[in-house]
């Protein structure tokens, strides 16, 4: 290993474990609120199941509203909710509040598109059969749109990585606030440069999995 | 069966249906044909609710759908089966979970789940492609899973609309026999919209020739029986050339 690895060894790892702590809960708020609320968006949709203009234009400007904020910006509004939530502003706890927020929009506008896909047939025959609306949505509605979901959720939790880079300003740490503090302010370009590589390893790793996944489970 | 009275319905600015009386008795199979655009599509869906009238009753098995719940609609749905053109199956799962959908859907015991989609898909004779994607099979094959699955809740009514009209001649009538065997064995009600002159006459006992979103008319059938296709190159050349090809 290179010697300006292993002098920092330590520190890598926690930048490491930040980074997949503030991306990991990235992708819980993703999967947790971000799906549940990009179906709403698919469902209250104009002629859909559960269609509602008030319900649909309310997220829609939402999800809209926040990723149209620079990401730098959104950290930075958010302060005062994050205070809020967490008790402090500082730190990778606190770094995860924006960054889930994020989540939830990107993650709910892909769950939208991909929903869109599911030929409205399959829909038709779901309420043919006497489907409930939550039935449609897992027993139709999911099934048929999940390589789409997943596709989607791989693309968004690489961009989650790349948001999280920036995340050193409230002092959230991660890889990419430690190649910013110790490769480019002190420096040690070659820190730098291997703090690079490991993201870029990463974002191949989580596409190739994604990518995988997806065609298995795409019977289509 | 089903008696739809005065039913009328709007799309936006457009009047689909007009005032439309319609009475399907239990155990026959009515045709309804029509140019496109007729609304024929439009009818059979206000049979079911698919499509919600904006006046008139829709009366199915002696229930009035109209003054149904929306959990009293969906279990009357579970007792009335619906093909389409295009098959409308679950692209991402297998025949046997195509199938077994409609079961869950319908709280069916499950130990005897395995046995019923089983049954049905003999009926219509792939039980040998239960373990396979839709994507792999041809038309034909597709709407004898699709009516497996409409039938695996035992439904007093099937509803078919246009359920022939993407396969060739030779399919159309294998399906065509499939469902006058349900007819006849089963003693299912059937609907059926299409605007194949030789569907209607094969198989149907009425039928309504609809235009401009109304009944024309309703006419009394003898079915014909369906016809021998048979698409031997002979065939083909027979019919292109008009000339009845030997061995020569
Ligand atoms: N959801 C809808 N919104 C607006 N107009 C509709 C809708 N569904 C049907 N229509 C219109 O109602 C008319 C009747 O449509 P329908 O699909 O019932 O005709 P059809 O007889 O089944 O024709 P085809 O043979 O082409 O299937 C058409 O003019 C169609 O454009
Ligand atoms: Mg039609």
């Amino acid at each position: 290993m290179p010697e300006v690895l292993q002098r920092y060894e330590a520190e890598i790892w926690q930048a490491i474990g930040e980074t997949f702590a503030m991306v990991g809960m990235s992708i819980l708020a993703a999967v947790i609120v971000g799906l549940p609320v990009g179906t709403l968006l698919f469902l209250c949709r104009k002629e859909n199941l559960l269609e509602s203009r008030a319900v649909f234009s309310i997220l829609n400007l939402l999800v809209n509203t926040i990723r149209s904020f620079p990401f730098l910006l959104l950290v930075v509004f958010l302060i005062p909710f994050t205070r809020f939530i967490i008790g402090t502003a500082i730190g990778t706890a606190a770094a995860t509040v924006p960054l889930s927020i994020i989540a939830i929009a990107h993650y709910s506008r892909l769950v939208e598109q991909s929903l869109l896909d599911v030929p409205r047939g399959v829909i038709e025959a779901a309420k043919a059969m006497g489907a409930s609306v939550v039935e449609v949505v897992f027993k139709f509605l999911f099934v048929e749109a999940r390589s789409g979901l997943v596709l989607g959720l791989t693309t968004s939790i690489i961009s989650f990585i790349s948001y999280s880079t920036i995340m050193g300003v409230v002092g959230g740490g991660g890889i990419g606030d430690f190649a910013i503090r110790y490769g480019y302010q002190q420096f040690m370009t070659d820190l730098m440069i291997y703090m690079i590589i490991i993201m870029v390893i990463l974002v191949q790793c989580i596409q190739f999995i994604g990518t995988t996944v997806a065609r298995v489970i795409d019977k289509r | 069966m089903i008696q739809m009275h005065d039913i009328s319905k709007r799309f936006a600015d457009y009047e689909a249906i007009k005032a439309v009386d319609i009475e399907v008795n239990g155990g026959e199979i009515y045709g309804i044909i029509g140019a496109s655009g007729a609304g024929k599509s439009t009818l059979l869906r206000l049979m079911n609710l698919l499509e919600v009238p904006d006046c008139g009753e829709v009366v199915v098995d002696g229930k009035n759908l109209m003054t149904m719940k929306p959990k009293q609609l969906r279990e009357a749905r579970k007792s009335m089966g619906m093909i389409f053109q295009h098959f409308n199956l679950v692209a991402n799962l297998t025949i046997y979970d195509n199938v077994e959908v409609c079961l869950q859907l319908a709280n069916y015991p499950k130990h005897q789940r395995r046995e019923r989609v089983m049954e049905c898909l003999r009926f219509v004779g792939l039980a040998h492609l239960e373990k396979q994607y839709p994507q792999s099979l041809s038309g034909g094959q597709k709407q004898r899973v699709a009516i497996a699955r409409a039938l695996a809740n035992e439904p007093k009514v099937l509803l078919c609309d246009e359920p022939t009209s993407s396969l060739d001649p030779h399919t159309t009538a294998e399906i065509l026999a499939v469902l006058e065997e349900i007819n006849r064995t089963l003693g299912v009600t059937i609907v059926i919209v299409s605007h194949e002159m030789e569907v209607i006459q094969s198989i149907c006992h009425r039928v309504s020739v609809m235009a401009d979103g109304s009944v024309y008319k309703t006419i009394e059938l003898e079915p014909k029986g369906i016809p021998d296709v048979d698409h031997t190159p002979e065939y083909f050349i027979e019919k292109l050339t008009g000339e009845v090809s030997g061995d020569a």
